[in-house]
């Protein structure tokens, strides 16, 4: 008995996946549990196991994006044959594989003999022998997305197609908005090419989803407001907390997912989400962190902050982050956001506004600390201070509210003993 | 917390040893009332007596032959070869004698000797007197290697090759001496194979080991006010070594340059080099880049001198073409 291997639907809200690579090849033997192949949705990698055991008959689509359910492979006993009807997805796109790429004839070929394909390659590369230069990054990150390493330009040495011709120019949080916009700004000139001086960069997978659910954010009625908190015992209590707990890098981010949190349970109209029919309120304040991966921004979440010690805030942290970076997240690390934090600080940003991410309703903006001059007790005296500013969804929560709970963050990060 | 000089760290952590450890003993050429040609075992002598503090006769051969007895005899005896350019007269001996008994006496027999030597240009010392020779051991299994690049370092893992079963080549560098840092009030042993992240960064992670520690760090502040971030690990134990930690930071930064002041050829980290490649290929994103000296016996000229060996520019050279763009 042969059972059909269908794209899973593995989040709320995917409707189709690419897949990127098989980790079975036809004719192998495969167990139930384990992973069949790598699939790339619009949040993260992941690899999905095969769920009956028996030989892997068939692959229906070897690579490219296919939607929710659809027949991409067969499994079943040894010599079996494979049932005809599950005929490859039409609307599968074949995910260029190196192999594929055109031959070197086309640019080296000057007899005028050549009817190999042009038009694939529209920008031609730096090329060493037909093969195309890329850095192994790259050329990992090109296998991810589904580029074509041959339509980038190289801007390495030489000519090379490094990690940030791919996406990587992209992955800082604040860029997002402006490099999506860029790209679909791209000015087409008649002749239908490429303009002088103007490079059209296939958007990555993770690109369009950022562009898309930033766009979305922008249509949402927001207001900012901003606090500075003195961060003169924050930074005491982080200084200890790293001395007690010498196995994990405690960070100024990992107290303020702490009390954003804690301020997030004793104000439960923050921590909520609009919907057309009802507001949603959330028991759980689960906190996502702005992470600039090399692919794009990431907003891994740490779960049930609210119960999470300074340390263990501090480990959940680095663990996603890690993984952010690693390109190891699973739709579990990326699911169930309640409230975002994203902290430019060490960039030296004093201030900014975060675009929301939706369906969140509020984010916050973590800027600098820096020595400021403050009036104490009638003395001019230098402070270290933190800007903080909250971006707020206004359908969903309103000015006093929200200022409440800022107010609440603000006294938790200039006396973290409140927290308790 | 007190400040220790890099000098003064080694002694303490054979001193400690000595009055805790009636087994641990120092020999070599004149460390006794002299207190070493560079001025490391000075006091001990007074302290611990002419038994304990032994000056051995001018033979290196003899020094590290009689230093594998007293190991095999259960003491724990720490031998000094004043330069490490004279290792090679006590090859015999630590290749085919310290690095090997303990496998062919199936586990009967252990060695626990720790071979302190020195080394380094930089000051002069002409083409006899300042290699950097660690590579030599690398390869030899059965021996651990150490090259300390700090104080505390110098003192934490000092302390762990002397209590290692096995024989421990003890690197130290003759620029190093003078320098200080704080340190623990307690001596706290630092666990071999482990690398230390000196400085964290995003761009580009130089491994380097010894005085290029020093001048990585130079060169990295000096990569910050272009805009590159940079990361500098010291992996200070070269056998073994810590890949994983090494491979982690490659992962994050994507972008690696070697660097010792030995010469780049066969150099240890070319091993480095090997090791990222099989492990992190996928995460390169530049050609790992080598730093190291220049194929060449060094010159007695101090210009010349410092034209052979690495120096901070050389560093800073390298890091930049690892985040070059066309």
């Amino acid at each position: 008995m042969s059972s059909e291997v269908k794209l899973p639907r593995l989040g709320q809200g995917m409707e189709a996946g690419t897949i990127v690579k098989w980790l079975k090849a036809e004719g192998d033997r495969v167990e139930k549990g384990e992973p069949l192949f790598e699939v790339d949705t619009d949040k993260a990698t992941q690899e999905v196991e095969a769920e009956v055991a028996g030989v892997l008959l068939k692959i229906a689509v070897e690579s490219g994006e296919v939607p929710v359910g659809e027949t991409i492979a067969v499994i079943g006993d040894e010599g079996e044959s494979v049932p005809d009807k599950s005929k490859p997805a039409p609307e599968a796109k074949e995910q260029p594989s190196e192999k594929a790429a055109p031959e070197p004839v086309s640019e080296t070929d000057t007899s005028g003999g050549s009817h190999s394909d042009k038009s694939v390659t529209s920008s031609p590369q730096v090329t060493n022998g037909g093969r195309v230069k890329a850095s192994p990054l790259a050329r990992r990150l090109a296998r991810e997305q589904g580029v074509e390493l041959g339509g980038l330009k190289g801007t390495g040495p030489e000519g090379r197609i490094i990690a940030e011709d791919v996406g990587r120019s992209e992955s800082r949080p604040e860029a997002a908005r402006p490099a999506a916009a860029a790209v679909t700004d791209v000015p087409q000139p008649a002749g239908g090419g490429e303009a002088e001086g103007v490079e059209a960069v296939p958007l990555s997978k993770i690109r369009a989803t950022i562009a898309r659910r930033l766009t979305q954010a922008w249509q949402v009625p927001v207001f900012q407001l901003t606090v500075s908190a003195d961060m003169t015992l924050a930074n005491e209590l982080v200084g200890r907390a790293r001395e007690l707990n010498p196995d994990v890098r405690i960070t100024v981010t990992d107290l303020l997912a702490k009390v954003s949190a804690m301020a997030l349970a004793r104000h439960k109209d923050v921590n909520v989400q609009f919907t057309e029919e009802a507001l949603l309120r959330f028991r759980d304040a689960n906190v996502g962190i702005a992470v600039a991966a090399p692919t794009g921004l990431v907003v891994p979440v740490i779960h049930r902050a609210e119960r999470l010690s300074l340390a263990e805030t501090a480990r959940a942290r680095t663990d996603i982050v890690e993984r952010a970076r690693d390109g190891k997240l699973t739709q579990r690390d990326l699911e169930g956001g309640t409230f975002t934090i994203s902290n430019l600080g060490m960039f030296g940003v004093e201030q900014f506004t975060a675009v929301l991410n939706p369906p969140q309703a509020a984010i916050l903006a973590v800027g600098a600390t820096k020595d400021t001059p403050v009036v104490r007790n009638g003395e001019i005296a230098a402070r270290p201070l933190m800007t903080m500013t909250l971006t707020v969804d206004h359908r969903a929560v309103d000015g006093a509210e929200a200022a409440d709970f800022l107010r609440t963050v603000k006294t938790f990060v200039e006396e973290p003993a409140l927290a308790l | 917390m007190p400040e220790l000089t890099y000098r003064a760290a080694v002694k303490q952590a054979i001193a400690e040893a000595m009055r805790k450890d009636d087994d641990v003993f120092i020999m070599g050429e004149d460390i006794a009332q002299m207190g070493g040609s560079m001025g490391v075992t000075q006091g001990l002598f007074d302290e611990f007596g002419g038994e304990r503090v032994r000056n051995t006769p001018i033979s290196e051969m003899a020094i590290v032959g009689a230093g594998i007895g007293a190991a095999m005899q259960g003491m724990r005896p720490i031998v000094e070869i004043m330069y490490e350019d004279f290792m090679s007269l006590s090859m015999e001996q630590i290749v085919n004698q310290a690095a090997k008994h303990r496998y062919m006496s199936g586990g009967q027999v252990k060695v626990p000797l720790t071979i302190r030597t020195q080394g380094g240009a930089g000051w002069s010392p002409g083409a006899q007197h300042a290699q950097q020779v660690e590579a030599w051991f690398v390869g030899v299994p059965g021996l651990k290697v150490v090259f300390a690049s700090s104080p505390n370092d110098a003192r934490g893992l000092l302390w762990s090759a002397i209590y290692d079963d096995n024989p421990v080549i003890f690197f130290e560098h003759r620029l190093l001496y003078p320098i200080k840092e704080e340190v623990g009030e307690k001596l706290e042993p630092i666990p071999l194979g482990k690398a230390r992240v000196v400085r964290e960064g995003r761009d580009v992670t130089v491994i380097a080991t010894g005085p290029l520690v020093h001048r990585a760090l130079k060169a990295a502040e000096e990569a910050e006010g272009d805009g590159i971030s940079v990361e500098v690990i010291d992996p200070r134990t070269l056998q073994p070594l810590d890949v994983d930690g090494l491979v982690a930071s490659v992962k994050k930064t994507n972008r690696c340059v070697v660097a010792h002041e030995a010469v780049t050829r066969m150099g240890f980290g070319a091993e480095v080099v090997a090791v990222l490649q099989e492990q992190a290929f996928d995460w390169l994103d530049a050609p790992i880049e080598r730093v190291g000296a220049k194929f060449a016996p060094l010159a007695f000229a101090p210009a010349m001198e410092q034209f052979v060996i690495p120096q901070p520019a050389d560093v800073l050279a390298a890091v930049k073409r690892t985040v070059a763009r066309a």
